[in-house]
Formats: C-alpha cells, sequence, structure tokens
C-alpha cells in the first residue's frame, strides 16, 4: 500500500495517472457563473465548487471524499459520473482521459461506471417494477433476449440479498434497506468496475445499515470492484475506505491512505472534523475545537489558501500561500496535506486523539 | 399483558429515585437532580389505519428528573417520534388517538387537561424542537416575530419587556448581535443559526421539560457539535430536564444520562448510559450498539441484525424482536409478551427467552404465567 502511494500522487497537480490507479481525477475543476460579466464586460463571478482536485482510485480498493456541505464533494462525485462537465481538468479511466475518448470509448466508459444514491425513496420510478429498474441498463446497453435479462435480474436480485420473485413488485412495496439494495442490483447490471457511493447508507435506519455496508464490501471483493464513497460520517469512512480525501470549499486540504489520516490527522481542518464526531462510547471525551466563524461562500473564495479565513491562527496577508493557491505536500508517505503557516494542527498546538481521554 | 406492565410501572416508582447522577459530557458536570418532573406511566398510543389498529405506542413507561437527558433511541417505526408527539397531544387524530396511560408533569395528568388549559402547556412547560428548523420556522414572518410569538403566549409581555425578553432568548442561544438578528428573516440565517432560533423559541417560556427530536440530523458534524454543546449549557443553566430522541448512538454517549432503547412501540432495554453501553442485556440492544462503525479504530466486518424492522400493524403476538434473534427459543417462549422487568436496580429490560441471551439469571423475576 505504501509502496502503491509513491507511485499514486493524489494531490499533486499535473502528474501523470498512475498505473495502479482505475479512476484518476488531475486539476478538476468545476466553476458556475453566477453574475457578472454582461455581453462579455466585467468581472465574471464564479462559485468554484471543485477547483483544481486531484486524487486516484485505485482498483479493488475505496476512496472516501468527506467534508461538510457545500465542501464539492458530491460534484466531484457527479463530475466523475458525467452529470456534469468539468470546466478544466482530466478524468483518466484505465490511463485514457475520458474528456477526449473516442464515442466507443466513451459508451464503454459510461457501462464500467455506475451509481448508488443517498435517498432509495427518490431514486427509484414508482412506476416502474423491480425487474423493469434492475432490467433497464441491460435492454439499452446489450443485445440480451428478454429471457435473458429475466434470468439476470433474477441473479442480481438474489446476489444483492432480494428473493428472484420479488421482481414483480414495485418499489413502494419495499422498506428503506431493500430499496438500497434494488439500486444497488441496478448498479451492477451492466458489470461495472467502478461504483460512485452517494452516501449510500445515511438515510437507512442504523440496523440496516451495517447490512449494506457489509454488502458493500462483499461485491467488492467478489467483483473486483473499486468504489468512490461520498459520505460525511467520518466512522463509515474509516470502515469502509482505503484512501481518503478531506475537502474544505472545493479544495483537498489533506488526502492519503485512511489509517494514516485517521492516527495522525495534520491539518486543522481534519482534526476539527475528527473532534466534532461523536464518540462510540460515553467514557470518550474527545477534546473538541471549534473553527472560529462559519463556512464562507464558495463565490469568489480567497485567492490564496481557501482555509485561511477559518484557522484559529494568525494570517499574515502577504504570505505567498495568501495569495496563492497552496499545493498538497507529501509530509508522510502516502500522506498528504496542504501545509501553509495557519494549516497544520501541530504549529496551532491543537492535536486530538480519537480515543480521547477515558473515564470520569 | 396488564398486569405485568402495572406491577412494573409500581416497581419503577419506587426506585426512580435512588438513580445516581452521571456526568456524561466533557464540558462540565451533568446537573442531575432526584426531583422527577415528569413522569410518563403506561402511554398506549393506537392509529386507526385500513391494515388494522398500529399500536405505535403500547405500553410506555418512563421518567426524566430535573437537568436529565433521557435519551430515547430507536430506528423509524419503533415509536418514538410519536411518544413524544403524545406527551404533547400532538398526535393527529384522527387517526391516532391515546387510548390509555398517564403523563404527569407538575401534579397534573396532562392527558385530561381541556385544550385550552393544554395550549398554555405546549411551548410553556414543555416545548419541543423539531428536527428541521427550516420546515419549524414561517418564511414570511422575521425572528423577532416568532421568537416573540411564543413569549407573548405565555407571558403576556408586550413592548420593551417583550424585545428585552427576545433579545435575551435569543443571546441564551449564544446568537452573535442578537439586535440586529431579531429583524432578520430565517432565510437570512445558516442553517446552525436557524436552529438556533428554534431553540431559543423552544427555551423562551423557561420550559420544565424540552423534547428535542432529532434535532441535529439536518446540520454538518462541526455545528452538530456547537448546537450539542450549546444543550447541554443551556440545560446547565436552567436546570430543564431534556428527552433526546434520536436513532443514533454517539448523539446517546455525548448526551444522555440515561438511555430508553425502543423496538415497535415498547420500551425493550432502560438504564444509566454507561449500564447500556458497558452491560446491555436485551439483543436488540447489543446488536444495535455493535453494528455502528467505530471512528476510534479500524475494526474489523460489522456483526449486522438481520432482518427488517416490523411492520406495526402486522406484529408477532410476543415478543416483537424474536424473528430477528439469534439466540435459540422455542415458539413458546417467543409467543408470550415479555415483561419490562427491573433486573438489576435500575436497569429495566424486556425479559425473554428469545431476545435476552442471560434468560436463565433472572428467570426467577418473570411474573407466573397466569394472564394473557
Amino acid at each position: 500500500m505504501t509502496t502503491a502511494a509513491s507511485t499514486s500522487i493524489p494531490g499533486a497537480p499535473g502528474v501523470n495517472p498512475s498505473a495502479d490507479a482505475i479512476i484518476s481525477i488531475r486539476n478538476l475543476r468545476k466553476w458556475y457563473q453566477v453574475g457578472g460579466g454582461f455581453m462579455g464586460f466585467g468581472d465574471k463571478i464564479y462559485l468554484k465548487a471543485v477547483d483544481d482536485v486531484s486524487f486516484d482510485i485505485e482498483r479493488n480498493k475505496t476512496f472516501g471524499l468527506v467534508g461538510e456541505s457545500g465542501c464539492g464533494k458530491t460534484t466531484t462525485l457527479k463530475l466523475l459520473l458525467g452529470l456534469e462537465t468539468p470546466t478544466s481538468g482530466h478524468i483518466y479511466y484505465e490511463g485514457e482521459d475520458v474528456t477526449t475518448m473516442s464515442k466507443a470509448g466513451r459508451t464503454e466508459f459510461r457501462r464500467s461506471v455506475q451509481a448508488v444514491f443517498q435517498d432509495p425513496w427518490s431514486s427509484l420510478n414508482p412506476r416502474m417494477r423491480v425487474r423493469s429498474i434492475v432490467g433497464e441498463p441491460l435492454e439499452i446497453a446489450t443485445t440480451m433476449t428478454k429471457g435473458q435479462i429475466a434470468t439476470r435480474v433474477g441473479d442480481l436480485l438474489s446476489e444483492t440479498g432480494l428473493n428472484p420473485y420479488q421482481a414483480n413488485l414495485y418499489p413502494h412495496e419495499f422498506s428503506g434497506g431493500q430499496r438500497q439494495r434494488i439500486g444497488i442490483a441496478r448498479a451492477l447490471a451492466l458489470n461495472p468496475k467502478v461504483i460512485a457511493l452517494d452516501e449510500p447508507v445515511s438515510a437507512l435506519d442504523v440496523s440496516i445499515r451495517a447490512q449494506i455496508m457489509n454488502l458493500l464490501v462483499d461485491l467488492q471483493e467478489e467483483h473486483g470492484l473499486a468504489y468512490l464513497l461520498v459520505a460525511h460520517n467520518l466512522a463509515t469512512v474509516r470502515y469502509m475506505c482505503h484512501d481518503m480525501a478531506v475537502m474544505y470549499l472545493g479544495v483537498v486540504q489533506e488526502s492519503g491512505e485512511t489509517e494514516a489520516i485517521f492516527n495522525n490527522p495534520m491539518h486543522i481542518y481534519t482534526n476539527a472534523l475528527v473532534s466534532a464526531a461523536l464518540p462510540s462510547h460515553p467514557d470518550i471525551h474527545r477534546e473538541e475545537f471549534l473553527l472560529p466563524g462559519e463556512v464562507v461562500s464558495p463565490i469568489n473564495p480567497p485567492p490564496g489558501d481557501v482555509f485561511m479565513t477559518r484557522t484559529p491562527m494568525e494570517v499574515d496577508p502577504n504570505h505567498k500561500w495568501a495569495n496563492e493557491r497552496p499545493p498538497l505536500v507529501e509530509k508522510e508517505p502516502g500522506h498528504w496535506v496542504v501545509e501553509t503557516p495557519w494549516s497544520m494542527a501541530a504549529d496551532a498546538g491543537l492535536k486530538v486523539t480519537l480515543t480521547g481521554h477515558k473515564g470520569v | 399483558m396488564a398486569e405485568s406492565t402495572d406491577s412494573a410501572v409500581e416497581e419503577k416508582e419506587l426506585i426512580s429515585s435512588a438513580t445516581a447522577s452521571v456526568d456524561t459530557d466533557g464540558f462540565g458536570t451533568s446537573a442531575v437532580s432526584e426531583e422527577v418532573v415528569l413522569d410518563v406511566k403506561n402511554l398506549q398510543t393506537h392509529f386507526t389505519t385500513r391494515w388494522g389498529t398500529v399500536k405505535a405506542v403500547d405500553g410506555v413507561t418512563y421518567h426524566v428528573k430535573r437537568g436529565e437527558t433521557l435519551g430515547i433511541v430507536g430506528e423509524s417505526g419503533s415509536g418514538k417520534s410519536v411518544t413524544a408527539l403524545s406527551l404533547m397531544r400532538l398526535v393527529p387524530s384522527p387517526p391516532g388517538k391515546i387510548v390509555g396511560g398517564e403523563v404527569v408533569l407538575g401534579g397534573r395528568n396532562l392527558l385530561d387537561l381541556s385544550e385550552h388549559d393544554m395550549t398554555s402547556v405546549r411551548g410553556g412547560e414543555i416545548s419541543i424542537i423539531l428536527q428541521d428548523p427550516m420546515q419549524a420556522l414561517n418564511p414570511v414572518f422575521s425572528i423577532e416575530n416568532q421568537v416573540g410569538e411564543a413569549i407573548k403566549i405565555h407571558q403576556g409581555l408586550k413592548g420593551e419587556a417583550l424585545w428585552d425578553k427576545i433579545v435575551d432568548s435569543l443571546r441564551k442561544v449564544r446568537i452573535p448581535a442578537p439586535e440586529s438578528r431579531a429583524k432578520d428573516y430565517p432565510h437570512q440565517l445558516s442553517g446552525g443559526m436557524r436552529q438556533r432560533v428554534v431553540g431559543a423559541i423552544g427555551i423562551s417560556s423557561a420550559p420544565v421539560v424540552i423534547i428535542a427530536d432529532e434535532p441535529t440530523t439536518s446540520l454538518d458534524v462541526t455545528i452538530q457539535a456547537a448546537y450539542l454543546r450549546l444543550l447541554r449549557q443551556i440545560q446547565q443553566e436552567e436546570g430543564v430536564g431534556i428527552i433526546f430522541i434520536t436513532h443514533d448512538f454517539g448523539i446517546v454517549a455525548k448526551m444522555c444520562d440515561r438511555v430508553a432503547v425502543m423496538y415497535a412501540g415498547r420500551i425493550v432495554e432502560e438504564a444509566d448510559v454507561r449500564t447500556i453501553f458497558n452491560e446491555p442485556l436485551h439483543e436488540y440492544t447489543k446488536a444495535l450498539i455493535s453494528s455502528v462503525p467505530k471512528l476510534e479504530e479500524k475494526t474489523g466486518r460489522l456483526p449486522q441484525i438481520e432482518g427488517q424492522p416490523p411492520l406495526l400493524y402486522n406484529l408477532p403476538p410476543g415478543d416483537a424482536f424474536a424473528p430477528r434473534s439469534t439466540l435459540t427459543f422455542t415458539a413458546e417462549d417467543a409467543a408470550r409478551r415479555p415483561p419490562l422487568l427491573e433486573v438489576k436496580p435500575n436497569h429495566w429490560v424486556q425479559l425473554s427467552k428469545s431476545s435476552v441471551a442471560d434468560y436463565d439469571k433472572y428467570a426467577h423475576m418473570m411474573p407466573a404465567e397466569d394472564e394473557d
């Protein structure tokens, strides 16, 4: 894993896609113009939802994106799925740039990258029977006969823990957990290599979450799938992900191997997130520290380090990184962080110990 | 059924004044006192649906002490929210109806009050903080207007005094620049600030009990942490009892002094928060706690609870959890409705062979099988 990390460079801009990665995202940007620039005059105002994001999703591994609402993690997922067009940057699939791919290549890419969405109540068409929902991708993208499709749908349903005879039912006849299984069966229909998971368990009941997470882990092993997991729950990310990135205001602040980050969170923002996460036992008291201010608007963010308005430390307005975007720096093998004089937890004297102090 | 629950109620009353106060948070000591401010006995709320009668709350008994936080934990459909709405008598009727039980607050049974008297209790002695601050606030009225409404109704203040009280309430929930914020409309505030306004309305009339119905599920983690800390501070300052309704054991671990776990409309286990985490007895409690991934360490494969939460209009006659239990038991063991018994001091569990692994240890406590 450590050796792999030295060849795959999660945050370094401009570096070619690595051989271990099935998906390499390089310098990806999504800016929405929200005002200004009337008829070519005036300064344009942009909402920078995703700004220069780079990371690799390795084969058979899970990559987690965490951050608070508005940090750009869902936009990144949509860019991967082709639901949004990037303003600039590249998405490499198996080393090939998706943006310049041939039509046939693009079709192959679309089949290989599927999605499971957060809310199983609104992501399934209530007027379609389960067999049509799960079979639809097969009808569109393959030359399978009706009989073959029916057999395949039955197989997919049993693989995801449902009964093949439930294929004739409608979504409303299922519980939340079962609906999420239908969504997963549909995502698996075309034998994808990558599945983008957008908060796949947060809308489910607690007793069902473990079922779905374990199902996803099992399917990953059986089919050699790679996942991109977008989540706000850090415990879910630690359980599911091999590698991860912490985003703030459209920019990756810290990335690398999940265990490296949890064992030694370096960025102040990562420490703040960890300290605010809920404990798993009443005897765990983590010292909380709250960042000053609230999440600022991604419309015209600071030209330099986007985190500088939230740091508890002094910011020198003339410093290079107050005026220019700082890069991710590899502080230890496989562990990258945006390093500025005001972004490092160690410099601020902050250090969250995950287990906190035990006892009363 | 009725007899076993009633005896449980009596036993519980005797014991309710002896719980030790426990510090459950990292920011100050707990403010729990021995005075019981809210006592709910054998509450039953049923809904009439076309599939049959749904016993959403089926004989639930608990109490809240001054300065204490009671967590009511359960999945959707466990009856945890209906329990809270029943206290406020806010269950829509029809189809819902409170068919039995008592809710004693300040020496009165709230279920006997007239609708007029109940109006002064709601938002006065008991207030509720709802899940979604955007739905709880009216977008066309200013913050001043909405915080002031509750104060006008319950305290009859006007003019200068009303304004002072509004600003004071906003200051209590740590809203910066409360004088200018009061003039704002909900859309001008962030999600965290809106939830604080809802909190300000909740505490403005110095309630005895606050019901917090998953107030932080729509908030981001750092804003959630700040809000939970705020609730805890207000509790210490005002000595208010909080009923925290949640499905998240992380919130329970952080906020609650005592926990009641609900399943299919009944409490299956109740104890102080450390007992629930360290020595849970009911299989459902054990499974719920162990099936949550931990932030503190990389865990191996999560144990999972098989099956789905039951449909309330089609409950098994005896132990509702039996179909999902992994214990070995006979059909007769599962067919009897398990009584809620105090198996250890202040530790209540719905005792049955089908959901308690240590059943044999406590079997002598089972009431004789002469009813049903």
